[in-house]
């Protein structure tokens, strides 16, 4: 009987006790804030959607190879030596035409692993953090500048170079061929050679 | 307080028929190797003997030594015939502060390990763990089913080296 | 005398609120008397094992934060222990000390949610706001330093992202006096709380060589009353420099394991958590945090098993190196994969409204178990 009462007691008090505390907290300030009106600043170092500059971008890939959920895709063509594509901000020489840098922000997983070892400081994660979208596929940033067609351009000339060089190369290994027909080098090994050449280009 | 070199002298004299060797190369930890037919005597030893009392096992873990014939498929897939499937057994005493690695390999074709779940219950969940991811059957285990992965799922244990993404699943399509 | 009747089998989850997550409870019933719990778990199964056997070694990293999500720093720190433990490589105090302050303002952080989250598990919803006010307090201490509020990728093998944030030193130590009136607000508001001490007092009682048995460790061995924490018996980083006690479950309103005292064994640990972090921060030295990073990680071949005291217990990594730059094989070995291997014992002859209150007591993360 004793022991129900002091149960009841300082079921009682204990409560009390605890309401005592929810009371004080009436006439603290508050910590919530109403969100989509106001919006707490964030810090400088914050993590958010990624940004290319592309102006500064060499197509060095480094970004693409360090993410872990691979949601970064660069394809590059080589420039041809008349064309100068300028300098980035650092004093780096650009020789890549990058044709695609296409980054799906819905597979990011914002580890900023891309970040530390772009050469140029190019890509960077920024502070927009309200991104949502309708359709999943307006989540694939395209950060490329070349449009389609240049683009095809770019890579036609490309080819266009390569065919030439290799029609110098093969027209050079023919006459060395010829040269050296007597040795019997078969045609084989100077298309090998030729590929071999190609695959180190 | 014994050193793995101590221990292992202590199951060599204990249990001079069984196939017990230790790899002293690995650069990190010593490692026991039994044979997997005795592996619940042995642990029932080490976890009662008085001057070891293995009281905790700190994990088990199922591996895939991919120590087999390696043969292309014509899809470019491999699938590996032959070799073994290991597990590890970390064991640590709370009362003398010691630890040891013991590992044991089965046949991949019949990889059949006798069970430590009624010698330290955590076993319990680890083994159908590696069961589970392994296809390694641990014999005398009052519950082996899969665990992590749905319960029907046939397509294959899927930390297998040579594992390969079925298409379906009960009709749905498993790559998204 | 009890008349026998058939066993109910009833389904708690796997979209229940006390569930902390996505897990399926079969509950075994006889009337209202629990005769066995099944738990089934694998909703969470995001292969994470399988992941790092393609990924190279510091990839690994942003994936072990998503494993347990409410204390990711303690993750990454021990994955990166563990390589570094593989490569045999040493890093500069800085970098163990800022680890360590991270890792303890982890641990409280962890410690408010499981607290926070019990109280409501209990029935009490006002603790629960005022530990995530404080929570948010440590989570922005964290995105002033590397960024990110729960998904650091901060401790990286052999160093960290970024070095401290000017301002964080004196942040943390403003944290740290405003704090410890809130645990003992805490106190009163909860821990000695009749009606929560009725509610969890004598309830799930783990006696200490079953919890040996099923390997369970952090709060919840200690709780049944046996001071094993990693952090003294197998010393990682540098916390044999510093001086904390571990506080035991004493049995104070029940029986020495109960659900009370796990409690209330990670009330005191958010005590000792503030200890180890003021002396780190007195001691704080100078430094570089990234110069001891290695420009490409390629252990020897061998195998590790390394293991540090997370808030939940002993997070293990098992890592086997076949020489190249990825892992050939990771294996985690999470605490609350074993605290939830128990849940059936625990709340054998307990009656359903228990299981709520022995579930929280143990503290489980579903991002853990099922990986």
């Amino acid at each position: 009987m004793k022991q129900y009462f002091k149960n009841t007691w300082e079921g009682l008090y204990t409560v009390f006790v605890g309401m005592k505390i929810t009371f004080k907290h009436l006439f603290v300030p508050s910590v919530t804030i109403q969100y989509p009106s106001v919006k707490v600043p964030l810090p400088e170092r914050v993590r958010n959607r990624l940004y290319v500059n592309m102006d500064d971008c060499i197509g060095c890939d480094q970004c693409a190879r360090a993410c872990p959920v691979n949601c970064i895709t660069i394809e590059t063509v080589k420039s041809l030596p008349e064309e100068d594509l300028g300098k980035t901000s650092n004093g780096k020489k650009k020789a890549l035409w990058v044709t695609k840098f296409n980054i799906d922000i819905a597979k990011c997983c914002y580890c900023q692993l891309c970040v530390f070892p772009c050469p140029t400081e190019c890509i960077y994660m920024t502070d927009v953090y309200e991104f949502a979208e309708f359709e999943r596929n307006n989540l694939i940033y395209n950060f490329a500048t070349l449009t389609a067609e240049e683009a095809e351009e770019k890579k036609v000339n490309y080819e266009k170079m390569m065919a030439e060089k290799e029609a110098q190369k093969a027209a050079a290994a023919k006459a060395k061929a010829e040269a050296a027909a007597k040795t019997k080098k078969d045609e084989n090994s100077s298309e090998n050679k030729i590929d071999k050449e190609k695959d180190s280009e | 307080m014994k050193k793995p070199e101590e221990i292992f002298e202590i199951l060599k004299n204990k249990f001079p028929d069984a196939d017990i060797q230790i790899d002293l190369e690995t650069p990190t930890e010593p490692i026991i190797s039994i044979p997997p037919k005795s592996v619940h005597n042995i642990s029932l030893f080490l976890r009662d003997e008085e001057e070891l009392l293995f009281d905790s096992l700190m994990c088990l873990s199922g591996v895939d030594d991919a120590n087999g014939e390696k043969i292309k498929q014509e899809d470019d897939s491999e699938i590996i015939k032959g070799g073994t499937l290991s597990v590890y057994y970390h064991l640590y005493s709370v009362s003398l502060k010691h630890k040891i690695t013991i590992k044991t390999s089965a046949d991949r074709e019949n990889p059949e390990v006798e069970s430590v779940e009624p010698i330290w219950k955590t076993a319990d969940w680890h083994e159908r763990e590696a069961y589970d991811m392994f296809g390694i059957i641990f014999l005398n285990h009052p519950n082996l089913k899969r665990i992590l992965m749905p319960y029907d799922w046939d397509a294959g244990y899927p930390l297998r080296k040579d594992y390969k993404n079925p298409e379906f699943y009960k009709g749905m399509k498993v790559p998204y | 005398m009890a008349i026998k009747t058939e066993e109910m089998i009833l389904n708690m989850g796997p979209q229940h609120p006390s569930t902390h997550g996505v897990l399926r409870l079969e509950l075994i019933l006889e009337g209202e008397l629990i005769v066995d719990v099944i738990p089934h778990v694998g909703y969470l199964h995001r292969c994470f094992e399988k992941h790092c056997e393609a990924m190279t070694y510091p990839q690994v990293v942003p994936y072990t934060d998503r494993m347990d999500y409410l204390s990711s720093m303690y993750n990454n720190f021990g994955y990166a222990v563990a390589v570094e433990r593989l490569l045999g490589i040493e890093v500069p105090e800085r970098v163990e000390y800022i680890r360590v302050i991270m890792g303890e303002l982890q641990r409280i952080a962890s410690h408010l949610v499981a607290i926070g989250t019990y109280g409501l598990d209990i029935g009490a919803f006002t603790p629960f706001l005022y530990c995530f006010r404080d929570r948010e307090r440590i989570l922005s201490l964290f995105e002033m330093t590397c960024g990110a509020r729960l998904l650091y990728n901060y401790i990286w093998v052999g160093g960290l992202s970024h070095d401290l944030h000017p301002d964080f030193v004196r942040l943390t130590r403003d944290f740290l006096k405003d704090f410890k009136p809130t645990i003992k607000e805490l106190n009163n508001l909860l821990s000695y709380n009749k009606i929560f001490i009725e509610r969890t007092a004598n309830v799930g009682v783990l006696p200490l060589d079953t919890a040996i048995n099923y390997g369970m460790t952090g709060p919840n061995l200690r709780a049944s009353g046996l001071a094993f924490d990693l952090r003294r018996e197998d010393p990682y980083s540098i916390y044999d420099r510093f001086d904390f006690n571990i506080p035991i479950g004493e049995g104070t309103h029940g029986t020495v394991g109960d659900c009370w005292d796990r409690y209330y064994v990670r009330v005191l640990e958010m005590y000792e958590s503030i200890k180890i972090i003021e002396q780190a921060l007195d001691k704080l030295p100078e430094g570089d945090v990234t110069s001891a990073i290695p420009k490409r990680i390629k252990p020897p071949k061998g195998t590790i098993y390394s293991r540090v005291e997370n808030p939940r217990g002993e997070l293990g990594y098992f890592i086997i190196s076949d020489g190249s730059l990825n892992p050939f094989r990771v294996k985690v070995r999470g605490p609350s994969f074993i605290s939830l291997e128990l849940m059936g014992e625990l709340c054998k002859g307990h009656l359903v409204s228990d299981v709520v209150a022995v579930l929280g007591s143990i503290d489980i993360v579903l991002g853990e178990v099922d990986r």
